[in-house]
């Protein structure tokens, strides 16, 4: 696959990969129609549903608004279906469809879904994405990582680890030192030193990536177990009481109604979060060390005879990710609860490695698939809570569920960098 | 080169496994927590569920017991294996069957199936496990082994009043629960709150609404562990958005993060479960309204000593608020902003349930 690609390969693969343009099309339809069916002519009329804007301490301050549910779900789905007939035209002209085009769908498409859940109930929608980015902070920090290593071909499963181990340092050196900006730069040192074994083991000693990742993160977790039982619980006052970083609300950017309060009144963890994004964006795709990085990860014999020195890249690019990740795993202790506990990362790390997959290893698209599963997550939180006839054992499948549909229905194939997981033996 | 290199790998990914086995089964080991000479010689063991020793919770309370015990002179020596995952359960209930313990207290629902086996394989070894009570598969009767006692709790009767008093203290007219699983021993605090708020109703002609659970529907919120703090957290400040100023989180250790989004809210109390908050938790005493608490300690070293001076029965002990086995902590902070009326209609209320006057259910009751 990876040498001697004729010209006639490389045609039919175009004609394949015109052929599976259809797929989102397609899918908006089905999506829209569905919604139309369901979340409007069947749902009964009536009833209104009513969306908080404000929140306690806005300056500008916005009534609630209440629509009337079937009306404002049947017309929500019916710009679905706009949406979907416009991607379809663009199709029929092979002409791709734009990103701004499917966050549209994607947006009309919860609208009509959420109008239909609410109906003659009310829920805060600033509250629900406060709660979503919440939710999705450690796992957009946790897909960088796993991405700026398997960019170069190194597979993280120790995301969880890093993770893990970010959020214990970060809280015992806060606590002993009584300075949460020491703690916070001890962070990514504890997720620096989890990926150096790991690059250790996988890149100079040629152990399966998986393995060492799987054994990473039982030695973590079986760790911080272990001192919290022996220190961090016993001794909280001297180990184990952090504290939190103040929320540090935005002049101007804050006062926004909807995204002030969800974005730009954040802790320091999650502005650094937004650069982090921004920077790992532009540095793989814009930058020189970017096309290294992703020729070692796509093709590291060419990237060799280049000149590029394969290993060395990959042992750096697992570091940084490993601090990525530390850094991440600070906003459990000193972000949110203040406090460290047994095993608080609770699979954090395996779903951040879903998102940066759903992403397609890209930054923007790790954020949008990270965003969608706290968005899942919370959302079933608030339906339950209002009152919705779905057991929460299912509630609690919902972000999965929707992982899984949308890796399969909306993403399509998804192509890893070609010497993923593959070792670098210089022959 | 390469083949050196494996032989090398092998060594190494060999010693990198064991030391991380090492590590996790440091915190299994049986820990001698003193080799004091008081006592007759009677060592107290205890098995602990997932959330270890160090829960702030049930395991806690529990090994609270035996310490206290210990610090009494019945008993010479305390020992406890953690369990980290469901998988430790039947080896650290065999380990401290060859550990010559006088009496080994297996903790939380959990472990009564490791708890029945070792009994029955060991006929002469003595058990008491903390939270469940074995019933007949066919029938539901409750069965007794000859050499297990259970100690249980009808915490709904003490939550009852929780939920009374917390429905009497809301001012936005909501109250709320969460809880870590969906498991009898959690929902039964949460269905006695839910009573007492609609007791409360009843009496005042209130409309008080209860977020996170629903008793008919035996449904609710539930983060399905007892380790996801982030979405602890979040469930609590969404049911803060839907109005709720009161919260009772079910949920062991990450009951902390109700504190948390009570603290960032503002004029949220809190209900602990357990132990006394305002005790547990000194960092958010100034929020705890009261806490349901559950005598495990008392229960525990009960057991321990009748087990020492030759008492030892298999009956199970059930703890409620007549023979205050579950009892409401005091108000602390809180007596100042509760009316003299509200906190004699609780006091009155309990008395009704001690004299059978009025009975609170729960299917998860003992």
């Amino acid at each position: 696959m990876s040498t001697g690609d004729t010209g006639n390969e490389v045609g039919s693969w175009a004609e394949r990969a015109l052929r599976r343009r259809w797929r989102a099309p397609v899918m908006f339809t089905v999506l829209g129609l569905g919604a139309l069916v369901l979340f409007g002519l069947l749902a009964p009329g009536g009833e209104r549903s009513t969306f908080g804007i404000s929140t306690a301490g806005d300056i500008v301050e916005i009534d609630p608004v209440g629509v009337p549910s079937r009306q404002a779900a049947i017309l929500l789905a019916l710009l679905c279906l706009a949406v979907a007939g416009y991607a379809l035209l663009l199709t029929a002209r092979a002409e791709p469809v734009p990103l701004w085009l499917s966050v549209l769908f994607g947006s009309a498409f919860v609208l009509s879904f959420l109008t239909w859940a609410v109906a003659g109930e009310t829920i805060s929608l600033t509250g629900a994405l406060q709660g979503s980015l919440a939710l999705s902070v450690p796992l957009i920090f946790g897909a960088l990582c796993g991405m700026l290593g398997e960019r170069t071909g190194v597979i993280n499963i120790a995301i969880e680890g890093q993770l893990l181990a970010g959020a214990f340092l970060s809280g015992v050196v806060a606590s002993l030192l009584g300075n949460l900006w020491v703690g916070l730069i001890a962070a990514p040192v504890a997720g620096l030193l989890v990926a150096y074994l790991l690059a250790v083991f996988s890149i100079r000693y040629l152990v399966n990536q998986i393995i060492v990742g799987v054994v990473l993160n039982v030695l973590v977790l079986g760790l911080t177990n272990f001192l919290y039982g022996r220190l961090l619980s016993p001794q909280a006052q001297t180990w184990n009481s952090p504290g939190r970083f103040p929320r540090w609300k935005l002049p101007v950017l804050g006062d926004i109604p909807v995204v002030g309060p969800v974005l730009f009144d954040q802790t320091v963890i999650v502005y650094c979060m937004y650069v982090a994004v921004l920077v790992v964006h532009v540095a793989l795709f814009h930058t020189r060390w970017g096309l290294r990085v992703r020729a070692v990860g796509e093709h590291p014999e060419a990237a060799d005879t280049a000149g590029i020195a394969v290993n060395v890249v990959r042992f750096r690019n697992v570091l940084i990710g490993g601090a990525v990740a530390g850094f991440g795993g600070a906003y459990f202790t000193l972000g949110a609860i203040g406090v460290f506990s047994r095993e608080m990362t609770a699979g954090a790390g395996f779903i951040a490695l879903a998102a940066m997959i759903l992403g397609r290893w890209k930054p923007m698209g790790a954020v949008f698939a990270a965003l969608l599963f706290g968005f899942a997550n919370n959302l079933q939180s608030v339906l339950g809570i209002i009152g919705s006839p779905i057991p929460s054992e299912f509630m609690l499948m919902a972000p999965y569920v929707l992982t899984i549909f949308a890796v399969a229905g909306l993403v399509g194939r998804i192509r890893p960098p070609a010497a993923n997981g593959q070792p670098y033996i210089k022959s | 080169m390469i083949a050196m290199h494996r032989a090398a790998v092998i060594r190494l990914g060999a010693v990198l496994a064991a030391s991380a086995l090492a590590v996790t089964a440091c915190g299994e080991a049986p820990e001698e927590t003193d080799a004091g000479s008081e006592g007759d010689d009677f060592v107290g063991c205890m098995v602990t569920d997932e959330g270890g020793v160090d829960d702030k919770s049930f395991n806690e309370t529990s090994h609270r017991g035996l310490v206290n015990a210990h610090d009494a002179g019945t008993i010479s020596d305390v020992q406890v294996a953690e369990s980290h995952s469901t998988a430790d359960f039947e080896p650290n209930v065999s380990s401290m069957v060859s550990q010559e313990c006088g009496l080994i207290v297996t903790v939380g629902f959990m472990l009564a199936d490791a708890t029945a086996d070792a009994a029955e394989s060991n006929p002469d070894e003595r058990f008491a496990i903390v939270d469940f009570q074995y019933t007949d598969e066919d029938s539901g009767e409750p069965v007794t082994i000859d050499n297990v006692k259970p100690l249980v709790f009808n915490t709904h009767e003490a939550a009852f009043l929780a939920g009374y008093l917390a429905a009497g203290y809301s001012e936005t007219g909501t109250v709320a629960t969460w809880g870590g699983a969906k498991i009898p021993t959690v929902t039964i605090f949460m269905d006695g709150y839910y009573d007492g708020v609609q007791h409360y109703n009843e009496v005042h002609d209130a409309d008080i609404e209860v977020l996170g659970w629903d008793k008919e529907s035996q449904d609710g919120q539930f983060t399905d562990d007892f380790s996801n703090s982030s979405l602890a957290q979040q469930y609590s400040e969404n049911l803060i958005q839907q109005g709720a100023d009161v919260i009772m989180p079910v949920a062991g250790p990450i009951g902390e993060s109700a504190a948390v989004a009570a603290r960032d809210a503002g004029d949220v109390a809190l209900i602990w479960v357990d132990t006394d908050g305002y005790e547990s938790l000194p960092e958010y005493s100034d929020l705890i309204l009261t806490s349901v608490v559950k005598g495990m300690d008392t229960a525990v070293e009960e057991a321990v000593e009748a087990t020492a001076d030759g008492e030892y029965s298999p009956d199970p002990f059930v703890g409620t608020l007549e023979n205050e086995g579950v009892s409401i902590a005091p108000y602390h902070d809180f007596s100042g902003e509760i009316d003299d009326e509200l906190a004699e209609e609780v006091a009155e209320l309990e008395q009704q349930i001690i004299d059978g006057e009025l009975e609170v259910q729960s299917d998860a009751a003992f």
